[in-house]
């Protein structure tokens, strides 16, 4: 799964350090995602989207491999 | 992230004490050759063959040792524990799938150490490796751990 969180964080104008703060999780942990390292679980990538006030799929998307299998 | 099986942060210090003061009286009595026993008391010992079979088993006896040896052990793995089980500053799912990953490759490393021992280590050596073996997987993943934290924190954009 990929994301566009560091682009949203850009135009909100956000640090790695705030965003984290905002949602209550460690700066390890939006760095991770962030370099694709770690899928988000569902509450996370829910809080992620409320926060930037859009649909999960305009900030989450699905790899073509992970497409595939369906 | 629920965890209920982990202590609070502030338990991180009291960890890395008891596993550092059980380290260097650990290495201290190992490198006296189990000779360095500045504590004695009286024990219950659940049963007791000898060394290696030498005498009649014996069950349920009060026995006097030095018991530095234990305390040392003891030591070295409440305080890995607390170390390795105690929550992170922030705890959140991200640093819960780096504990539970550290643990498996704890695990599968330790015994990967450990079955190359076994081929090459051989007679009264191979007790000191069983030793160690005692403490290596809390030391492993404790290493392990702080490894992927450090790693993580690191490369901001």
């Amino acid at each position: 799964m990929k994301n566009n969180i560091k682009v949203q964080r850009a135009i909100h104008n956000l640090t790695q350090a705030d965003l984290a703060k905002k949602i209550g999780v460690s700066r390890q942990t939006i760095n991770a995602m962030e370099k694709n390292k770690y899928v988000p679980s569902t509450v996370l990538s829910l809080k992620i989207a409320k926060l930037f006030k859009k649909p999960v799929e305009d900030i989450f998307f699905l790899e073509d491999n992970e497409i595939k299998h369906n | 992230m629920q965890t209920n099986y982990l202590l609070p942060n502030k338990y991180k210090i009291l960890g890395w004490v008891l596993f550092i003061i059980g380290i260097i009286s650990g290495f201290k009595i190992v490198f006296s050759d189990y000779e360095y026993e500045p504590i004695k008391a009286k024990v219950l010992s659940i049963f007791n063959e000898g060394f290696l079979g030498s005498t009649e088993m014996e069950y349920f006896k009060i026995i006097e040792t030095g018991i530095s040896s234990e305390l040392a052990s003891i030591a070295i793995i409440i305080g890995g524990l607390i170390i390795g089980f105690s929550k992170e500053k922030v705890e959140d799912e991200f640093i819960y799938k780096l504990r539970k990953d550290s643990l498996v490759w704890a695990i599968l490393f330790n015994y990967l150490v450990l079955i190359i021992t076994i081929i090459f280590i051989y007679d009264l050596t191979f007790f000191h490796v069983l030793v160690y073996n005692m403490f290596t997987p809390l030391l492993f993943f404790i290493i392990r751990f702080n490894f992927l934290k450090l790693k993580s924190r690191s490369h901001e954009e």
